[in-house]
C-alpha cells in the first residue's frame, strides 16, 4: 500500500518500520528528542509534523498547525521540492547518499534549515544524528506517492 | 594562565595574511609533500575489522617503537612529521618499558567490542522480583557498598597517569581510557544493585579507604600498576569470581560475570606489563620487590576490613545461624587463600617466582592455613 | 612511595587475634545496622533500564548534593554511613557549581547506549575498494593527523581533572569517563582512517598544538571546561559536521557522523557546566569573559593553522584545481562564520551575556572576508 508524502500516514509508516527494526535502533542507542518537520510549498500553507523520539523508538507522530520553538528541540524545514528529492534519493539508494543526508542538507542552511530557540536543544540533531538519519532512510522501503508537481500542489494530510 | 601559546593569533599578521590568501584559493600545500611513510593498512581478518594490530607496520607500529621516545614530546600522533615549534607537553613517562605490556593493543580492541551497559544489560526487573531474606539482603548490600566504594580508584588513578604518558604510547593511553570507563560502569552497577536490594547503601570501609590512598599516591607508573592492576584488581578479580559463586540470584550471577570480564582485562594488562618489565628491565627486580613488600602489607591488613569479610561469611554460609556461619567461614577462608595463591601464581608467570620465599604475605598464608587447620576451620 | 599504611600488619597481634575470632564464627556485625536510608529502586521505564536518574532518590540522589562538600574526602559512596578514620584522598574540587551540569546523568546514559567500535562499525573494506583521488586522500590524511592532536587534548581535558574531583560528584565523574572513552575512540578511528587510506600520517601542526596546550593548561576547572568543552568542542563539532557533509565516501560520512554525535555530547556538557556555574556563581561571569578574551585566539590557532585550513579547503572544494580551491575557500569561509556564530551563541545562552559583542572573533572574521 502506498503512502503520500508529505502526510501523517507517511511518518506513521516510518514509525512502524522503526518499531519493527528495534534491534537495529537499539544498537544505535537512546534517542530522546522532540522535533518538527516542516514542508514549505510555494502555494498554500506549510505542512507540519511533530515527531517525538523516546528511548529507542519514535513514540509519537502528530500533524500540527504550528511549532513552539521554546517547547521543542528544533525544526527541520525545507521546501517541498527538496523534501521530495531527498525521499526519492533515499528510495533510489536504499538510504540517503552523501548529498542528501540530513547533515549535508542542513549544514549551511541552503537546502534545509534548522530552526531552534536553544542551541543546546538544537545540538540534539547532532547527538542523535545516526538514529535520525536511519529513521528517514526507512522511507526507502515505502511505496511513496509524491505530489504530481512539487511547485503547485496544495499540501494536505 | 599556566601556559601561553608562543603566538597570539589575533596579533600575528603573517598568520592572518596566509589565512586570507588560503580562503581565496591560494594554498601552499607543502603538507602534501611530507616525508612520512605511506601506508594502506587492511584488516587481516575482515570479521574482526581494522585493528590496532593491523596498523603495527614500520614506523607507525608499536613493535618498532624505540625504547626511549626522544623525538616527540608533543600532542602529535606517532609517525607524524614533527616540525620545529611544537610544544613540550611535559610527559612524565617517555620510556616504553615503563608502561608497555604484551598484547596492549589486543586488550584495547577487546575492551572496545565487549563494552556493556549497566543500565540495560542487567536484568533489574528480575532482580526486583527476588525477595532476599533480611540477613542476606543486608550482607549483600554491605558487600555492594564496599564494591561501590573501591571501584573508581581504578578510574581516578589511570586517568591521572594518562596525562603523564608520552603521546607515542597511544595504545596504552587508549587501553587506560577503556579502563576508566569500565570502572565507572562497575561503580555504577554496584551502586544501582545496592539501591535495589531494599537496604540501600550500608557502611563505608575505613580500612579499605587507606588501601585506596596507597594506590592513589603511587609515585611512579610501575608502582601504580603493580598496586592497582596486579595486586588490587587481582584480588578483586578473585573476589568477583567468588561473588558470582555466592550471588543470591541468577541475575546477580550474570552481573558478576559481566564485571569479571572487564576486570580480567585489567589484570591481564598488569600481568603482561610486569612480564614486559621483567624481560626488558631485569635491573628493576629489586625495586619491584620493595614495592610489593608494602603492597602486600596493604593486602594483609585487609583483615581489618570486616565490612567485607563478615558479609562474605554470611553470604557464603547463606545465613546467620551458627551452622551457616561455620560453613561460611570455611568457604571464606578458602576464598582468601585462593586470592593470595592466585596472586603468587601471577607473579610466577611474570618471572618473579622467588617472591614466595621472601614474601611475608606468603609466610602469613602458610601460617594462616596451619592455624585454621588447627582450629578446625579447614580440613 | 608517598603513603605508607599506618603499621606493619605482619607484626600486628591485634589483627591476628581479630581474624582468628571472626573466622571461628565470632562476628562483630558492626555494619549490620547502618544509619542509612533503606530503598528498593526499580526502573521507571523498563525499556530504558535502571538509569542514574532513577537512582536520584533521597539521600542517595544528586539533587540533595550540597554546594560545598565538607564531610567526605574519601571514596565512600554518597549515601553510605561515614564512620571511623576515613582518609583524605586529596580532592581539590569540592564545590558542586565548579563542575556540575544538570545534564550529566542523561549524557552519561546516552554515551553508553550510543557507543560504537571503529574496528567494526566503519566500512574499511569499502574504503579500500574505492579509494579517494590522491589529492583528497592526502588532505584526509592531513586532516586526520590534525584531529588526532585535538582528540588528545579533548581526552586530556577530562582525564586531567577526574583525580581532583570529589567522589560525591559520581555522575559527573562518570560522564567524564565516558568523554575520555569517546575521545580515545576518536584517536583510534582517526589513526586507522589515516593509515588505511594509503597516505599515512602527515604533518603535526605547531599553531594548533600551541593553542591546544594553552587550553589544556587552564588553571581552574571552569576555565578548562569552557576552553576545552565549549571552545575546542565547538571547533571539533563544526569540523566533524562539515567533514561528514562533504565526505565523498560512505565510510567517511559514517565516521564523521559518529564522531559528531560524541562531540555534541562534549559540547552539551560544556554548555551545561557553564550555565550551572554562572547561575550559582554569577560573579564568575567577568572572570570567564576575561579568560576568553585571552584564550579565544586559540580558536584561530585551531582552525586557521595551515595543517587544518588547507586540507579543509581541498576536501571542501573536491580537489586541488584552482576552481576547486576557490570553491573550497568559499565553503570554509562560510564554515568559519557559522562556527563563530554557534560558539558565541552557546556562550551567550549559557550565561556569558555580551560575549558576541565583546569577542574579537567576529571582527577578525570580517577582516578576513575583506569587509
Amino acid at each position: 500500500m502506498s503512502v503520500a508524502f508529505p502526510s501523517l500516514a507517511f511518518f506513521q509508516a516510518l514509525q512502524t518500520l522503526m518499531r519493527q527494526e528495534e534491534l537495529r535502533f537499539r544498537r544505535l542507542g537512546f534517542v530522546d528528542t522532540t522535533f518538527g518537520v516542516e514542508v514549505l510549498a510555494s502555494h498554500g500553507a506549510p505542512w507540519r509534523c511533530l515527531l517525538t523520539f523516546e528511548v529507542f523508538e519514535c513514540r509519537e507522530v502528530a500533524e500540527v498547525a504550528s511549532f513552539d520553538l521554546t517547547e521543542i528541540d528544533f525544526v527541520l524545514t525545507g521546501d517541498l521540492a527538496t523534501w521530495v528529492e531527498t525521499m526519492q534519493n533515499i528510495k533510489q539508494h536504499g538510504g540517503a547518499d552523501a548529498a542528501h543526508s540530513l547533515n549535508t542538507l542542513t549544514h549551511f542552511g541552503e537546502r534545509m534549515r534548522v530552526l531552534y530557540d536553544d542551541p543546546d536543544n538544537r545540538d540534539k540533531l547532532f547527538r542523535f544524528q545516526e538514529s535520525l538519519q536511519q529513521f528517514f532512510d526507512l522511507a526507502g522501503r515505502l511505496d511513496i506517492d509524491f505530489p504530481a508537481t512539487t511547485t503547485t500542489v496544495q499540501l494536505s494530510a | 594562565m599556566a601556559y601561553l601559546s608562543t603566538t597570539d593569533f589575533f596579533e600575528d599578521q603573517n598568520f592572518f595574511d596566509r589565512w586570507r590568501r588560503n580562503l581565496k584559493g591560494d594554498l601552499d600545500l607543502s603538507w602534501m609533500h611530507t616525508k612520512t611513510e605511506k601506508l594502506a593498512a587492511t584488516p587481516e581478518n575482515p570479521r574482526r575489522g581494522l585493528t590496532l594490530r593491523d596498523l603495527d607496520k614500520n614506523g607507525y607500529g608499536f613493535s618498532e617503537m624505540p625504547e626511549f621516545v626522544r623525538d616527540n614530546r608533543s600532542f602529535a600522533p606517532r609517525g607524524a612529521e614533527l616540525p620545529d615549534g611544537l610544544p613540550d607537553v611535559q610527559a612524565a613517562v617517555s620510556q616504553k618499558g615503563e608502561v608497555w605490556a604484551y598484547n596492549t593493543e589486543g586488550y584495547y580492541e577487546e575492551a572496545m567490542t565487549r563494552q556493556w551497559n549497566a543500565t540495560l544489560d542487567v536484568p533489574w526487573a528480575e532482580m526486583a522480583k527476588a525477595e532476599l531474606p533480611d540477613e542476606i539482603a543486608r550482607a549483600y548490600a554491605q558487600l555492594l557498598t564496599f564494591l561501590t566504594e573501591v571501584e573508581m580508584i581504578a578510574t581516578d588513578v589511570p586517568a591521572e597517569w594518562m596525562g603523564k604518558l608520552n603521546n607515542n604510547f597511544m595504545e596504552v593511553k587508549n587501553f587506560m581510557a577503556t579502563q576508566v570507563m569500565d570502572e565507572a560502569r562497575h561503580a555504577e552497577v554496584f551502586r544501582k544493585r545496592a539501591l535495589t536490594t531494599g537496604c540501600g547503601l550500608m557502611k563505608a570501609s575505613p580500612y579499605n579507604e587507606m588501601s585506596l590512598k596507597q594506590i592513589r599516591d603511587a609515585d611512579s607508573f610501575a608502582e601504580m600498576s603493580l598496586a592497582l592492576h596486579l595486586v588490587g584488581e587481582g584480588v578483586v578479580l578473585t573476589l568477583f569470581r567468588f561473588s558470582e559463586y555466592i550471588a543470591p540470584t541468577d541475575a546477580d550471577k550474570k552481573m558478576f560475570r559481566l564485571i569479571m570480564q572487564d576486570e580480567a582485562r585489567h589484570v591481564g594488562y598488569g600481568v603482561q606489563h610486569l612480564k614486559w618489565v621483567m624481560r626488558h628491565f631485569p635491573e628493576k627486580r629489586e625495586v619491584i620487590h620493595k614495592h610489593l613488600d608494602e603492597t602486600e602489607n596493604m593486602v594483609f591488613g585487609g583483615g581489618y576490613a570486616l565490612e567485607v569479610t563478615e558479609p562474605f561469611i554470611i553470604l557464603a554460609g547463606k545465613g546467620l545461624k551458627k551452622e551457616n556461619i561455620e560453613q561460611g567461614a570455611k568457604i571464606t577462608a578458602l576464598f582468601q587463600m585462593k586470592q593470595i595463591e592466585e596472586y603468587f601464581e601471577r607473579l610466577d608467570k611474570c618471572g618473579l617466582s622467588e617472591r614466595r620465599k621472601r614474601s611475608k604475605l606468603h609466610n602469613a598464608l602458610e601460617f594462616t592455613r596451619a592455624a585454621l587447620q588447627e582450629a578446625g576451620v579447614l580440613a | 612511595m608517598a603513603f605508607y599504611m599506618e603499621k606493619d600488619f605482619f607484626e600486628d597481634v591485634e589483627l591476628f587475634n581479630l581474624t582468628q575470632r571472626v573466622m571461628q564464627g565470632d562476628l562483630t556485625l558492626r555494619w549490620f545496622d547502618p544509619k542509612t536510608e533503606r530503598v528498593c529502586l526499580t526502573p521507571k521505564d523498563p525499556a530504558r533500564g535502571l538509569t542514574y536518574e532513577d537512582c536520584n532518590v533521597g539521600s542517595y540522589g544528586y539533587d540533595r548534593l550540597p554546594e560545598l562538600i565538607r564531610n567526605n574526602y574519601s571514596m565512600a559512596p554518597r549515601g553510605s554511613e561515614l564512620w571511623g578514620k576515613l582518609p583524605d584522598l586529596g580532592y581539590t574540587l569540592n564545590r558542586k557549581s565548579e563542575v556540575w551540569s544538570d545534564n550529566v546523568s542523561v549524557l552519561y546514559e546516552e554515551a553508553k547506549t550510543r557507543r560504537w567500535a571503529p574496528a567494526v562499525d566503519i566500512g574499511w573494506e569499502a574504503l579500500a575498494q574505492a579509494p579517494l583521488p590522491v589529492p583528497l586522500e592526502i588532505a584526509m590524511a592531513q586532516m586526520c593527523t590534525f584531529l588526532q592532536e585535538c582528540a588528545t587534548v579533548a581526552m586530556g581535558g577530562a582525564s586531567r581533572w577526574i583525580y581532583s574531583i570529589n567522589q560525591e560528584f559520581l555522575e559527573l565523574k562518570s560522564y567524564l569517563c565516558a568523554q575520555i572513552f569517546d575521545q580515545g575512540r576518536h584517536l583510534e578511528a582517526l589513526r586507522k582512517r589515516a593509515l588505511a587510506g594509503g597516505q599515512g600520517l602527515k604533518r603535526a601542526s605547531v599553531a594548533a598544538e600551541q593553542a591546544l596546550k594553552e587550553l589544556l593548561s587552564a588553571e581552574s576547572y571552569s576555565e578548562a571546561s569552557v576552553g576545552v568543552n565549549v571552545l575546542l568542542g565547538s571547533v571539533l563539532l563544526s569540523l566533524h559536521r562539515h567533514l561528514a557533509a562533504v565526505a565523498s565516501s560512505p565510510a567517511d560520512r559514517r565516521l564523521f557522523s559518529l564522531m559528531m554525535q560524541d562531540t555534541a555530547r562534549m559540547v552539551a556538557y560544556g554548555s551545561g557546566q557553564l550555565r550551572y556555574h554562572l547561575t550559582h556563581q554569577p560573579h564568575q561571569t567577568e572572570f570567564l569573559h576575561d579568560y576568553l578574551d585571552n584564550a579565544e585566539h586559540c580558536l584561530l590557532g585551531l582552525i586557521g593553522n595551515q595543517e587544518c585550513l588547507e586540507p579543509l579547503i581541498v576536501l571542501s572544494g573536491g580537489g586541488t584545481e584552482p576552481e576547486q580551491l576557490r570553491r573550497g575557500g568559499h565553503a570554509v569561509q562560510r564554515l568559519l562564520t557559522q562556527l563563530v556564530a554557534e560558539y558565541s551563541e552557546r556562550c551567550e545562552r549559557a550565561g556569558l551575556h555580551g560575549r558576541s559583542t565583546r569577542s574579537r572573533l567576529a571582527t577578525f572574521l570580517r577582516q578576513l572576508a575583506g569587509e
